[in-house]
């Protein structure tokens, strides 16, 4: 912040005076004019009569809201034989993404946590091989994962797509609360253990709360890859808990006739609501959390 | 007494990384070392155990349709990386130079990295498409010999998958560099602005070499993303036209399941997995040693 | 809290269903049509199977290779649908080599279907003597369409009667200013337009030379050759947004009479029907060229996993029995667009398209396999790829022919 405030010009002319400064200001505001035309697209479209599609430009407002094409993606689009939009598959993400967000995210804390203070035999090159599973393909992963999961009854079960989500995330997890627990003063933890405190009550009254930051960044980069997730979904979670995004994708490829364009974009926007508003409202935390050293180590 | 509760404390560590260790060691060692197996082996859907040397590789390696997709993937990388670097570099530098307005623009910067391509594919080939999108909106002002097909075209289908995925991703990079930024000893920026040096040199010289770890972790993170390019293929080109903008990935997935040969796809897999490795040790070579220096 | 949102929400319905007395057959069936015409031809199964005492749980999932992925991994992993959709083809031989499915000679028998399903079909659902997947569907995927009007507007008198007319009808459309051939260019649609040049202008020897027999000296051929070129000369007569199109959004083209043609199975008709379209009047349909051009048969099956509930296996036979119904096979195709797959359906309220092709499949010597009857999923694969690259790129016609059989003979 400091580096902020000195790198302002000294005598605080008005920016409309300063036409360097007005050339920085058009040019920034021009790149997130290009950054938000996909967003602006398919709300714009999401809004329009299919009439009004096939006679506007990409880009021209509608001449009036209709809100028929958001009301037929939640509940009366066909996704094959049910007609009943993509409102189902809301309360399926639901139900996968709160289980996986809290369970990998206290997972990687716990395991971070352990890597970083605890000096366990064989616990380094057991990252390393975590680290390897970072850039693994997940279709790489997919059949050995089934094979393993299928004795257990756990394909296409709420069970198994938690752990499934877990396991493909534990590797990012790990890696950067990890980073961010060597960042912190070994001290503080050689301080506790000295006071009494075990390995649990070190981690849970001390190194967790001081990792809010980081627990918002993890939850935050979960959740979103969670909802975000087609895949995985597709195969593991069964037919009773179908994702959002399969549906979407049901929706968006059902083509029959002249395909739906606003219904389509407006399924788009339901799906990537979640994730959208998670960034809206949580977006502080997420840029000050990555400030605070998670993703910099 | 003392060293009781130590040894129950490092107990209850080892305990505690239970799952890690059957992660680490079941899902990821086991996953690589089952397909490195069925990669030496005759496999079609269903894994058969019977040992074909490399004949697997071979067979990969007369593919013209993996080594475009090997080709095309390097090519993307190169400019995908390169792309993300730049553009996220300097937003952060312009969000840190006119801190009002550009916070206010930061989240407009990070909001495409929260959605996925099985959402925005769509209106990016909506976007891109010669007949409906950008190309068809700017005839219609007037420029009616304007042309943007890319998408359509043998030759740059590719880079609309730069496009669209630099969009996706350079957010990222600006954040991981605006709280680089931050961390910055505050004396070099007055030592500059007493200085009068010209804030692009202050950026390009001063600046941008303190930057190393995250310019760092914001190009592994890149470099993970690369490897795993599927998505985005699918949704907006599918890997054509023609066999234009293929992917491994897309080759590894399609011979997995489509077209029955599990084997031919896990030695797609171990040679991706391979490079990827091969183009990652320096990367983390370079940043465990600068981490033991600066501890 | 999770039993909580449970009981709330959706899956509260999916509990109740599973904890009902199972008094009546239950099955679900995973499939990839998921399209308008397409979903309204399932549910006439689904109906029938309600009319036979049975529950349909219907899990569609777009794509026929997501969906076919899905119906693999579910198999293997101990979670296998009742039913599961495959091509009529070698793409589920390996699931009953596993011993995966069960067999369906008791159904097969009761209905004869010996008598009744065309060769190519029962040499693909029958292996070593037993029955495993029951057909649902026979395709054409070779066809040719055309908007009337789009041929009335470029001159073009009469329906072309061979490929030298064909380009001549189609330099007209080029003349007057529309598409003349309305084409989805991904692979697999690249792949029918080759295999329609293949069938009518190389004929049923070379057809049955190139993927039965995987004769290198046929591929290797002065008439492959000649198949190769006319084949890429098509592409000349592509729009350029052809790339990337949905097959639907092709035969779009042809329903606003913007384009001329379209090469392309026979389900476009669900597309002319929900637009009113008729056959005969705003649209017409070629099979082939010549009095003996072939009926290349594609058809759909579905596959039944092997479980260890008897419940289940009650279900599957009661739904193989429904689905290849004579009644059942009449509706279902006149909403998806296929012809019945027996051969004793009264097919008089069917279109007239339909009837051609039912009138060509009754000269056995005119029925023709299509090629993944006899070419593994991976060599498909592989040609498909070739000819996507070929169909897209300028590449040699001696090139094409030595991948052909490199993919071929591999």
């Amino acid at each position: 912040m400091s580096a902020q405030q000195l790198m302002r010009p000294s005598a605080p002319r008005r920016w409309y005076a300063d036409p360097a400064r007005l050339a920085l200001l058009a040019l920034l505001v021009s790149a997130a004019l290009c950054f938000l035309l996909p967003l602006y697209v398919m709300s714009l479209t999401s809004f329009k009569s299919m009439e009004e599609i096939r006679n506007t430009s990409l880009f021209a407002l509608p001449p009036q809201l209709s809100f028929a094409a958001w009301q037929a993606a939640w509940s009366s689009a066909c996704t094959g034989v049910a007609c009943e939009g993509i409102s189902a598959g809301f309360w399926n993400s639901v139900l996968i993404v709160i289980p996986s967000t809290l369970i990998a995210v206290g997972l990687g804390a716990l395991n971070g946590y352990a890597l970083a203070f605890w000096r366990l035999r064989g616990a380094g090159s057991l990252f390393a091989v975590l680290m390897i599973g970072a850039f693994l393909p997940i279709q790489v992963m997919m059949l050995p994962l089934v094979r393993l999961l299928a004795p257990l009854h756990l394909v296409g079960t709420l069970t198994g797509i938690i752990i499934v989500h877990v396991i493909f995330s534990m590797p990012v997890m790990t890696l950067i609360f990890r980073n961010y627990y060597a960042a912190l003063p070994r001290e503080l933890f050689l301080a506790a253990r000295l006071d009494g405190a075990g390995f649990l009550y070190a981690f849970l009254r001390l190194m967790l709360p001081m990792s809010l930051p980081m627990l918002a960044v993890a939850a935050i980069m979960q959740a979103t890859g969670v909802w975000n997730d087609y895949l995985l979904g597709l195969v593991f979670a069964g037919r009773e808990h179908l994702p959002m995004t399969v549906q979407l994708n049901n929706l968006v490829n059902t083509t029959t006739g002249t395909r739906e364009y606003n219904v389509d974009m407006a399924a788009t926007l339901l799906t990537a609501l979640v994730p959208l508003l998670i960034y809206a409202l949580a977006g502080r935390w997420f840029v000050r959390g990555i400030a605070a050293g998670s993703l910099k180590a | 007494m003392n060293t009781r509760r130590i040894d129950r404390g490092l107990r209850r560590a080892h305990l505690a990384l239970v799952p890690m260790a059957l992660v680490a060691l079941v899902c990821y060692l086991g996953a690589t070392l089952w397909s490195l197996r069925i990669s030496l082996s005759s496999s079609r859907s269903f894994p058969v155990s019977d040992f074909v040397g490399l004949a697997q590789y071979r067979r990969l390696f007369s593919n013209e349709r993996w080594l475009h997709s090997l080709g095309n993937l390097a090519t993307y990388g190169l400019l995908f990386v390169a792309a993300c670097l730049v553009i996220g570099w300097l937003l952060a530098i312009l969000i840190e130079r006119e801190v009002r307005i550009g916070g206010a623009l930061r989240l407009v910067f990070l909001y495409p990295y929260a959605m996925s391509f099985v959402a925005t594919g769509l209106v990016w080939q909506w976007m891109l498409n010669p007949g409906l999108g950008i190309q068809e909106a700017v005839r219609r002002w007037g420029f009616s010999e304007f042309r943007f097909d890319w998408l359509v075209d043998q030759d740059h289908a590719l880079y609309t998958i730069v496009i669209a995925t630099v969009w996706q991703a350079s957010g990222l990079v600006m954040t991981i560099l605006l709280a680089g930024m931050r961390g910055i000893d505050a004396d070099i920026w007055r030592a500059a602005r007493i200085d009068a040096v010209p804030a692009w040199r202050l950026h390009l010289w001063v600046i941008a070499p303190m930057l190393a770890a995250p310019f760092a972790t914001a190009t592994l993170l890149l470099l993970t993303g690369v490897a795993k390019l599927y998505d985005a293929v699918v949704a907006m080109t599918q890997g054509g036209p023609g066999t234009a903008s293929e992917v491994p990935t897309k080759f590894i997935m399609d011979h997995l399941f489509g077209r029955a040969n599990i084997a031919l796809a896990s030695a797609g897999a171990a040679v991706l997995v391979l490079s990827a490795l091969i183009v990652m040790m320096p990367l983390f070579y370079a940043r465990a040693r600068s981490n033991r220096r600066n501890a | 809290m999770l039993a909580l949102l449970c009981l709330a929400l959706p899956c509260a319905a999916a509990v109740a269903a599973q904890a009902a007395p199972a008094a009546r057959p239950r099955a679900e069936v995973l499939h990839w049509w998921t399209s308008g015409g397409e979903a309204a031809a399932v549910r006439t199964l689904a109906d029938a199977y309600r009319a036979a005492g049975g529950d349909w749980v219907d899990t569609a999932i777009a794509g026929n290779e997501q969906a076919r992925a899905v119906a693999l991994s579910r198999i293997v992993g101990n979670d296998a649908p009742a039913a599961a959709l495959f091509n009529a083809s070698r793409q589920f031989r390996e699931l009953i080599d596993q011993g995966l499915l069960i067999t369906l000679d008791d159904v097969a028998q009761r209905e004869g279907w010996d008598a009744i399903l065309p060769e190519p079909i029962l040499n693909a659902v029958r292996v070593n003597g037993h029955y495993y997947a029951a057909p649902v569907s026979l395709h054409m995927p070779t066809w040719i369409w055309y908007s009337k009007v789009a041929l009335r507007k470029a001159g073009v008198e009469k329906e072309p009667t061979s490929f030298a007319e064909l380009f001549l009808a189609l330099d007209k459309l080029k003349a007057a200013g529309l598409i003349p051939l309305a084409h989805g260019g991904q692979a697999w649609q690249d792949n029918i337009v080759f295999r329609a040049v293949l069938a009518n202008l190389g004929g049923r020897e070379l057809y049955l030379k190139a993927f039965r027999d995987r004769d290198p000296a046929a591929i290797a051929s002065p008439q492959f050759r000649e198949v190769l070129s006319t084949f890429k000369r098509l592409h000349s007569y592509v729009d350029a947004g052809s790339p990337g199109r949905n097959w639907n959004d092709a035969t779009a083209l042809l329903i606003s009479n913007r384009a001329g043609f379209q090469i392309m199975g026979d389900w476009v008709k669900a597309e002319f029907s929900s637009a009113s379209k008729l056959p005969g009047r705003d649209y017409g349909c070629i099979p082939g060229f010549g009095a003996h051009s072939p009926y290349i048969i594609q058809g759909d099956a579905f596959v039944f996993p092997r479980s260890t509930s008897a419940a289940t296996l009650r279900a599957q036979k009661l739904l193989a029995s429904a689905i290849t119904g004579r009644a059942t096979q009449l509706a279902f195709s006149a909403l998806k667009g296929s012809i019945p797959i027996r051969a004793d359906v009264d097919v008089s309220t069917l279109d007239q398209c339909a009837r051609l092709g039912v009138s060509i499949m009754k000269d056995r010597s005119r029925q023709l396999g299509n090629d993944e009857t006899w070419l593994t999923p991976d060599q498909n694969g592989a040609l498909a790829d070739i000819l996507t690259d070929y169909w897209n790129r300028d590449l040699a016609v001696s090139t094409v022919q030595q991948r052909i059989v490199a993919a071929l003979t591999d």
